[in-house]
């Protein structure tokens, strides 16, 4: 079965390749950026379904890149572990592009900039090099960096710039961990890298516990980690609404992936547990975040830095997961990983087509909106109860397996942590289910609406006139911004109903609700994915 | 064991009528009859069971042999009718029959808002009570306690006013805080405890887990923290103290909520739960096996802290409930020390104890629910919340009231009514243990005085008063020493709210009535002298943690007082008799018959648990159940001391 | 043990210096208040890590040109490492483009460059 891995250059180098051609059509034609993106992502699904079908027939799939020897030529990878995410990936890339062809940035060069992140992701799943899969790191925050700024106002560009610098530190840092354990062991390979690594521990142990630790904070900054989380919440509130699903359901997921394969595949659960005090930090690390996450959460007033917040809490989860090494806790994690990735993209989705329609960004502007949006607001519900690990739903299957996992570690209050994390999420998302259902829409907000939309507006307009001419992309964005200006403009006249929303957009919620109710049935399906196979390997 | 869809369908039943009720939002009288079809189709198809299971029949449906999916790995999703399950499910479909129509009525009678949301959400939750009831594993029971507390929380918060809102806020809190924290961790716990000793499972066994009684055997201490968490997530939905003040607070919901869920279905899960932790996960003998080494006392049984903690519960919560003049409220402290009874019951884990207990789930939800439907039927009548509003109500509504006097004597334990068998085997197996346990026989039997205590008044005041003369009510709603008239300067001293003089009377009402928060007016507020109730804000301390909790709660400090909002809250709560007393109203026209005929038959069904239990299923089924956990062929072998009991079980 | 402190600091100055530099590329980026300053101390810092991997790579012996005949291990430099500065420096260029485009736009909004007056600006809205 290895006629499949022909496939894999190609995951990456389609969508990289195609990502230039919404620029050159865009020459003579306006709006072919779309067309394309939804072509090549189609075609993505495509690719990555028969590889998952062939990695899940018959094991792992592996390319040879111009066929050099893996020891410093570049391999890509595809196993259990990584089929999973790539799937992820290509499908969420797909999904969402329902949502940005009416409602988000539609210049070509933002599809160029969305085809550019596709492929970046998908090579952070499938590369087996630790260096390449830094460069795959930095395409994916160049493509995301450039979508962020391409958000309405001036904002955007700040929260872009600050995660740009704090990104590239993480990347760099991740740079400097790679040179390290280059430098004890001559190999960048993660295969051959796990061969090598325990002799060279042996060897010079501070040498490869400093390239983890280097490795670790890069991730760290990543994954969004507490305290190093602080770029999130900006990027994810100012980012356009058609790109943070994107971005909150596969970019952070992508990181956390690749830490979770690094500190699998090519560190080992050995080396994570006979270092000294490495798993303790990691879960320390993760617990920390999942408390700080949800608490910063709750007193969030915007609806998206409270999803951003969240993602901060849920991530922690996972790297808390990570640091627990069992098998459970790994199938937790990965499942985490997936059902989370599911839900954020619903969540930040639907969080679009509210602002677009009813023009709430805020909770408290979200109170009486089961009666104006009755689906989009019950999909919210589901969501957000799946995220808070109701069964049966993803959230819960994932936090099934990482509390199972704790346990079995012995690590009580680890295990207090994730079960009380149930508790946390409730705080913030049982505010927002109680604004949407229970509280009617007070006449007193009234005055406020329209004031904010106007400044807002007025900013907008001179926005608009400054940044048409600089870049391409920000036509898209500019187009969108009179959008939503004119719909602010009815909701003051007409109670806020204009109908931007497309069906689209409707289905890519109802979509994500229902894949993150259907995925708590999938518990151990996913798991059977990963058990026999990968799991063995790793942990035997 | 036949695979068998029925558990799946009778649960299904209920989630289908979801999404009829949905549908046909646009059509009241079609919404509502898919409430009743739903409701007559699950029962229905749980009575088509009652027969085979108690033959021995046990029908099972798996997720995974039927489908195919495999839940969690190595977890099935399980849905199993058995003799408990089936007791609770029949006594649950049953009562939702005439619940549906009586909620038709209420609503209606009401005029209610969001009426599709209120049934939608009473489906979904008898969905979620009958697949509590039906789960067949650990797992599976924490997927349907989840889902209840989250369809239920709907319900609480429908009124969607501040106090509607606090008290969702304070159930879900409370609720998820038993289920997805503490419940799930004694589940992942079986699961590591099991899994210790070989195959990890979470399946319930009759008689307990034999997997986990060898895994506590190597870990005695995870297996006795197993098994508090798992009482303790099951507790909180019992409303066993502390973990009970969510209960009363959600007497905001409308009544037929707070009649069929928060006296049946959902805090009978709860108790539903925990019987199914002592004798199908634990088993009595795997407790008895595992006692408590105490500092200063010596060994103690596993269920001893838990008998204690429940009979505490049932004593305190009647007192408190004595205090409470808002007549659900008082209700619901009544609900909270009647399931202290059936955990009181079932951790005493003598036989007969235990079929006690298991009784009184029936005898009490039929009870109950009289009570809370003649509450409800007042309500909507005439508006009238407190008992002190009640004198002569006898009058205006005597069929209601004759109900409710059924009720009351239930509840008391009053032979031939369905309390009194309950609580007669409950003493039998108090007494077969002797020893200490003397005292959780007491507690019962002080427990029935005080359900007099506080039922009386209620009787009293309906038939034996007249609304322009009634007396000072018994006992400690009125500081001994009697009645003070000049509320004035004495009041400054111990009430402390003086700022507005004119409002005094009505602080104070609510601070002895409900809440010593003053956020909303009640309709006493219009007859001062009916509840001229002196006493200080906070009546036990019970009763104070409850309110320091809600003001605690996050944005209801500093909102303040809405005052528009009180208004439209006034006009919902006047109550009281109208200004020429109550007019004489024959049994049949005080009400509509869709609330009439509900309170009829379930008064009805608890005289007949009473008089004839032995014909009414329920005596069977929980009998059937205590021998197949103690492994006997008759009732008659487990009489005598524990270990006899534990003993024939090992013949 | 400081003699041994003196022969590492003999043998492998290069990365003393080199992490120096990362900390004045990160001190910089950190407390300069000027956006395109603390670009600046971002590129400082990669090349500080650039310089690392050269430095790691650096051996007495040939320059990474294989013949078609084996060589034997620190014969000559490994080639990897040049490869990886070379890669590296690719995208630190397009980094920096991309971060001076945002400054750019953030100096048409705002009419700042300073990290304090943007603060105060966007807390006046």
């Amino acid at each position: 079965m290895s006629n499949v891995d022909f496939l894999l250059p190609l995951l990456v180098a389609v969508p990289m390749l195609l990502s230039t051609v919404p620029i050159v059509l865009g020459l003579r034609f306006d709006r072919t950026g779309w067309s394309v993106a939804a072509l090549t992502t189609t075609a993505l699904v495509a690719a990555t379904t028969a590889l998952a079908n062939a990695v899940y027939a018959t094991g792992p799939v592996s390319h040879k890149l111009g066929g050099w020897n893996p020891a410093y030529g570049i391999e890509l990878v595809l196993d259990e572990f990584s089929a999973l995410i790539a799937v992820l990936v290509a499908v969420t890339a797909a999904g969402v592009l329902a949502y940005t062809r009416v409602g988000g940035p539609r210049g070509n060069t933002f599809y160029s900039g969305y085809l550019l992140l596709t492929g970046g992701l998908l090579g952070i799943s499938v590369t087996g090099d630790v260096f390449n899969l830094f460069v795959f790191l930095e395409i994916v925050g160049l493509a995301t960096y450039a979508m962020i700024a391409s958000g309405d106002g001036p904002e955007s560009a700040v929260a872009a710039l600050k995660y740009l610098i704090l990104g590239t530190v993480g990347a760099s840092m991740y740079l400097i961990g790679v040179g390290l354990i280059f430098m004890a062991t001559g190999t960048l390979n993660m295969g051959v890298l796990a061969e090598v690594l325990p002799a060279a521990v042996e060897r010079d142990p501070t040498l490869v516990r400093a390239g983890f630790a280097f490795i670790f904070v890069g991730f760290s900054m990543k994954v969004a980690q507490w305290p190093l989380h602080t770029w999130q919440p900006d990027a994810y509130q100012h980012a356009p609404d058609g790109v943070t699903p994107v971005i909150a359901a596969v970019v952070s997921t992508a990181y956390a992936y690749a830490f979770g394969r690094l500190l699998y595949s090519v560190f080992g659960p050995e080396f994570l547990t006979s270092t000294p005090y490495l798993t303790e930090l990691v879960v320390t690390v993760g617990c920390v975040s999942v408390v700080a996450g949800s608490v910063l959460a709750v007193i969030q007033t915007d609806v998206k830095r409270m999803f951003a917040f969240s993602s901060v809490s849920q991530f922690g989860l996972i790297v808390a997961a990570y640091g627990l090494v069992t098998e459970s806790a790994f199938v937790g994690a990965t499942i985490h990983l997936v059902g989370h990735a599911v839900i954020k993209a619903g969540l930040f989705a639907a969080a679009g087509v509210i602002a677009i329609s009813y023009d709430a960004r805020t909770v408290d502007e979200y109170a009486g909106l089961a009666d104006e949006h009755p689906l989009v607001a019950g999909m919210m519900a589901l969501l957000l109860i799946s995220l808070i690990g109701i069964p049966p739903s993803a959230g819960f299957v994932g936090k099934w397996y990482i509390a199972l996992g704790a346990v079995e570690a012995q690590l009580w209050p680890v295990a207090i942590v994730v079960l009380f994390s149930t508790l946390m999420t409730l705080a913030y998302s049982a505010r927002l289910l109680e604004k949407m259902y229970f509280t009617p829409a007070t006449p007193l907000e009234a005055p406020h609406a329209p004031e904010s939309v106007a400044t807002d507006g007025g900013e907008d307009g001179g926005d608009t006139e400054t940044a048409a001419g600089a870049d391409a992309a920000n036509d898209g964005a500019a187009g969108t911004r009179g959008g939503t200006e004119t719909a602010a403009l009815d909701a003051i006249t007409a109670n806020g109903d204009r109908n931007t929303v497309s069906y689209g957009m409707l289905a890519l919620v109802v979509a994500a609700a229902l894949l993150a109710i259907s995925l708590g049935f999938a518990g151990g399906f996913l798991a059977g994915l990963l058990d026999p196979s990968f799991i063995t390997e790793v942990f035997n | 064991m036949p695979e068998s869809i029925l558990p799946l369908a009778a649960v299904l039943t209920s989630a289908v009528a979801v999404v009829l009720i949905v549908a046909s939002y646009r059509r009241p009288n079609i919404r509502e009859g898919w409430s009743v079809l739903a409701a007559l189709t699950q029962f229905g198809i749980v009575l088509s069971m009652l027969p085979g299971v108690l033959d021995g029949t046990v029908y099972e449906w798996s997720l995974q042999r039927s489908l195919g999916v495999e839940f969690l790995a190595g977890i099935d999703f399980v849905l199993r009718a058995d003799l408990l399950g089936l007791l609770f499910a029949l006594l649950a479909s049953f009562l939702w029959i005439f619940t549906s129509f009586y909620a038709t009525g209420y609503m209606r009678g009401l005029d209610e808002h969001d009426q599709t949301r209120f049934f939608a959400a009473f489906a979904a939750s008898l969905s979620s009570a009958v697949g509590i009831a039906f789960a067949g594993n650990l797992v599976t029971i924490f997927v349907f306690y989840e889902l209840l507390s989250l369809v239920t929380y709907p319900l609480v918060a429908h009124d969607g006013d501040r106090e509607a809102r606090i008290a969702g806020r304070k159930y879900i809190a409370y609720t998820f805080f038993g289920g997805g924290v503490i419940l799930l961790a004694g589940t992942v716990m079986v699961y590591w405890l099991t899994s210790q000793t070989g195959t990890a499972t979470t399946a319930f066994e009759s008689g307990g887990i034999g997997a986990l009684a060898e895994g506590a055997a190597t870990d005695p201490t995870a297996a006795q923290i197993t098994f508090y968490l798992l009482i303790t997530g099951f507790a909180v939905k019992a409303a066993v103290m502390p973990l009970h003040s969510w209960l009363a607070d959600a007497m905001v919901a409308p009544t037929p909520v707070s009649g069929l869920l928060h006296a049946v279905a959902v805090v009978k899960s709860g108790a539903f739960g925990i019987a199914r932790v002592i004798l199908e996960v634990y088993g009595p003998e795997t407790i008895r096996d595992l006692p408590l080494s105490v500092p200063g006392i010596g060994e103690v049984g596993l269920n001893v802290p838990l008998a204690i903690l429940a009979a505490f519960t049932l004593t305190t919560a009647s007192i408190i409930a004595l205090r409470k003049d808002h007549l659900k409220r008082r209700l619901a402290y009544s609900t909270t020390a009647q399931l202290s009874y059936i955990v009181l019951g079932l951790s005493m884990l003598h036989p007969y104890a235990i079929l006690g207990a298991l009784f009184h789930i029936p005898a009490h939800a039929f009870a109950k629910l009289t009570l809370f439907f003649c509450a409800g039927s007042i309500h909507v009548e005439t508006h009238t919340d407190y008992i002190n509003d009640m004198a002569g109500i006898g009058k205006r509504m005597p069929l209601t009231m004759s109900a409710f006097t059924v009720g009351a004597a239930g509840m008391a334990g009053m032979p031939l009514i369905a309390g009194f068998v309950s609580k007669f085997y409950m003493l039998l197996g108090a007494g077969y243990v002797g020893g200490e346990y003397w005292l959780f026989a007491a507690a019962l039997l002080l427990s029935g005085v005080l359900n007099i205590a506080y039922f009386w008044p209620v009787v009293y005041t309906a038939f034996f008063e007249s609304e322009d003369r009634h007396d000072a009510k018994p006992l400690l709603e009125f500081p001994a020493g009697g009645i003070r008239q000049f509320a004035g300067d004495e009041l400054a001293t111990d009430g402390g709210k003086r700022d507005e003089e004119t409002e005094l009377n009505s602080d104070d009402d609510s601070g002895a009535g409900v809440d010593s928060e003053a956020d909303y007016e009640y309709a006493v507020d219009r007859y001062p002298s009916d509840a001229d109730v002196p006493g200080g804000p906070g009546g036990s301390p019970a009763e104070g943690d409850a309110n320091s909790s809600v003001k605690t709660g996050p944005e209801t400090a500093g909102t303040g007082h809405d005052h528009g909002h009180a208004v439209a809250h006034d006009d919902q709560h006047h109550g009281g008799p109208p200004a020429g007393g109550w007019t004489r109203h024959s049994p049949l026209t005080e009400s509509t018959w869709l609330m009439l005929g509900p309170i009829v038959v379930i008064a009805t069904g608890a005289v007949v648990l009473g008089v004839i239990p032995g014909h009414a299923a329920f005596l069977d089924l929980a009998t059937e159940i205590v021998t197949s956990v103690f492994d006997a062929n008759s009732l008659e072998q487990l009489r005598g001391p524990l270990s006899a009991a534990l003993e024939v079980s090992t013949q | 043990m400081i003699e041994l402190e003196l022969e590492i600091l003999a043998s492998h100055y290069a990365y003393s210096l080199l992490f120096v530099l990362l900390g004045i590329g990160l001190y910089m980026m950190i407390a300069n208040e000027n956006l395109v300053k603390k670009l600046i101390g971002v590129n400082l810092f990669q090349s500080a890590i650039f310089l690392f991997f050269i430095a790691m790579a650096y051996v007495d012996g040939r320059a990474p040109i294989i013949e078609g005949k084996s060589h034997s291990v620190g014969e000559i430099a490994s080639p990897l490492p040049q490869v990886i500065v070379l890669t590296a420096i690719v995208v630190g260029i397009a980094l920096t483009a991309v971060g001076l485009a945002l400054i750019i736009r953030i100096y048409a909004e705002y009419g700042t460059l300073r990290e304090d007056t943007l603060r105060e600006v966007r807390a006046d809205e």
